[in-house]
């Protein structure tokens, strides 16, 4: 490509575009029908989260944190309370720690099962959709059973959890875990192995592993990559250390290695890991213990700062924390993954057809409100 | 040539693999239904059944509704709110003559603590509210709480709390702080405390 020259135009995408996962507006310059370079602006979503932690208390800095990435905020309440407790040197019970495992997976179930679904939706695949929709809402209906809040929970505090998991919480995600696992193989079936959909993603939006290294893309996208890096086992925070799972990377099943396809793939084996992972921690959960043992009085850390880093369904996440030792936070940044994400797509994404644009944007899976914040 | 009819081939033959699978639902109706027809049936609400010490927990997220009986106005949850949707103001309580001493409050809530003030203002702009429950847990009083679930022996749930005014979504709990107001509050008092 590149010897015929077509009519050049700029257009935009977005910002309203059902395509774009949020409000985010892309400018794409094509050569024809092949498109030669992206400008993503973003900034739609800004809701300056960074600069109202600076005015709010540590805890009060929580019902923040969720809505940042509103797709997985327990992830990001785990997020944020790692980094405070290696603040603060708390260390909670073995029963904290185990509740936030199996929500954190649960809740990285339900964000990929949106995200699959959503891709075979972007590529035309209506019912994968509602399905992978369903088994989220299962999902979202456990958490609401726990802390009341379908999609903002606030669950997750420094030293504890704002309550205990209720009775009858680990019969129904067995029991939910049974009915979901031969649905990932049904979701598999009809969407990955999809003739349309593989000629859809298979060889597109190729993200070669330096690529991918250089721009500081992380999470799923980086492993369909085929690099083996997942903070969960590669830095153990909490206690992932102790389960055993295994880290999904891209083969290029259907084609090149790093390929849409892998992206999507890579999500769906992520999945299943997740059912392992929390079928582990309910069995070696402890029946007994308060999940208020360690929550502070007050929380007022100690002057300094700290970086923690963990593994969201979107790649790493980083909070950096600098306290002066009041009780309200001095900077608080997050280093969000999705925005990594994004920042590649115009490296991948030119060179090709402008209706593969929103197939590799959307296997990216991006969530605005984390990128903006 | 080959490649071409061995692609038509795997198409058709995926294509149909994702068709029996939705066929299958078809005839599989029973766990496949996911609509529910919304204001004649209703998705039942998980019962929240924590097993101990069921009081404490405020484990359902809906509108917010403050027992003005019982809040001694100690503005714990107005400093909890991350986003200041709760504005209340207070005034001491009035001597109430030198001969009884102790009366400095306007009754006694059913905790049996004296309220010292009286609450003058207590709004909560519902539309500013993020629903995050912070405000529910330092409350010593345990009068402000989300509606339903296991507080629905004191009020029940109430989630379709939509209005076609804004300014309707600005809940305002206090008795206005006029003089009759205050003097009706000292009449009370005296009838549940002292
Ligand atoms: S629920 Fe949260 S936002 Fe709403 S009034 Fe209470 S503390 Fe404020
Ligand atoms: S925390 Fe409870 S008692 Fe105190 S002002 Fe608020 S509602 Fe009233």
């Amino acid at each position: 490509m590149g010897l015929v020259h077509g009519e050049q135009m700029v257009l935009n995408i977005g910002p309203q575009h059902p395509a774009t996962h949020g409000v985010l507006r892309l400018q794409v310059r094509t050569d024809g029908e092949v498109v030669s370079q992206i400008t993503p602006y973003m900034g739609y979503l800004h809701r300056c989260f960074e600069k109202h932690c600076e005015n709010v208390t540590y805890e009060q800095v929580i019902p923040f944190t969720d809505r940042c990435d509103y797709l997985s905020s327990m992830s990001m309440n785990f997020g944020y309370v790692v980094a405070m407790e290696k603040l603060m040197d708390i260390k909670v019970n073995d029963r904290v720690e185990h509740i936030r495992v199996i929500m954190a997976e649960l809740q990285r179930i339900a964000s990929h099962l949106l995200c699959t679904g959503v891709y075979g939706l972007d590529l035309g695949a209506f019912t994968p959709f509602l399905w992978a929709l369903r088994d989220r809402e299962r999902i979202l209906d456990l958490f609401e059973f726990t802390c009341g809040a379908r999609l903002l929970y606030n669950y997750m505090w420094v030293g504890g959890l704002s309550h205990d998991i209720p009775t009858g919480f680990v019969e129904s995600t067995l029991e939910f875990l049974d009915y979901f696992e031969p649905k990932v193989d049904e979701l598999e079936n009809i969407l990955a192995h999809n003739k349309i959909l593989v000629e859809r993603s298979a060889d597109i939006g190729v993200m070669p592993k330096d690529v991918a290294i250089s721009y500081g893309v992380t999470g799923p996208n980086l492993r369909a990559s085929g690099v083996n890096w997942d903070l969960r086992k590669n830095d153990p925070y909490s206690i992932y250390d102790r389960f055993e799972f295994d880290v999904p990377v891209g083969v290029g099943g259907k084609g090149t290695v790093g390929d849409c396809w892998d992206r999507f793939y890579v999500r769906i084996i992520e999945i299943r890991e997740s059912v392992k992972i929390i079928r582990q921690a309910i069995a070696s959960m402890p029946k007994e213990g308060d999940v208020h043992q360690s929550l502070p009085k007050k929380i007022r850390p100690p002057k300094g700062s700290i970086y923690a880093r963990t593994e969201t369904p979107r790649g790493d996440l980083g909070y950096y924390i600098e306290s002066d030792g009041s009780p309200i936070p001095y900077r608080l940044k997050m280093r969000s993954p999705a925005f990594t994400a994004l920042s590649v797509l115009d490296e991948i994404a030119s060179g090709w057809l402008l209706s593969d644009v929103l197939a590799i944007l959307g296997s990216l899976d991006i969530v605005l409100g984390e990128i903006d914040r | 040539m080959i490649k071409f009819f061995s692609d038509i081939y795997t198409a058709s033959v995926t294509i149909m693999g994702g068709m029996l699978i939705t066929l299958k639902h078809l005839f599989n109706a029973k766990n496949g239904i996911a609509t529910l027809q919304y204001p004649e049936e209703r998705w039942p609400r998980p019962e929240r059944n924590i097993g101990f010490d069921l009081g404490s927990y405020n484990v359902i997220r809906s509108r917010l509704h403050v027992d003005m009986d019982d809040c001694i106005g100690c503005l714990k949850c107005e400093r909890a709110c991350p986003v200041d949707c709760i504005k209340i103001e207070t005034a001491k309580a009035p001597e109430r003559g030198e001969d009884i001493k102790d009366v400095k409050h306007v009754g006694v809530t059913t905790n049996g603590t004296r309220k010292a003030m009286v609450v003058t203002r207590f709004d909560i702009d519902m539309t500013e509210c993020c629903y995050c429950n912070l405000c529910t847990y330092p409350c010593p009083e345990e009068c402000i709480f989300m509606t339903g679930g296991p507080n629905s022996k004191k009020h029940p749930i109430d989630y379709e709390f939509s209005e076609s005014n804004r300014s309707d979504l600005i809940y305002r709990f206090a008795k206005p702080g006029t003089k009759e107001g205050m003097d009706k509050l000292l009449e009370d008092g005296e009838s549940v405390g002292a």
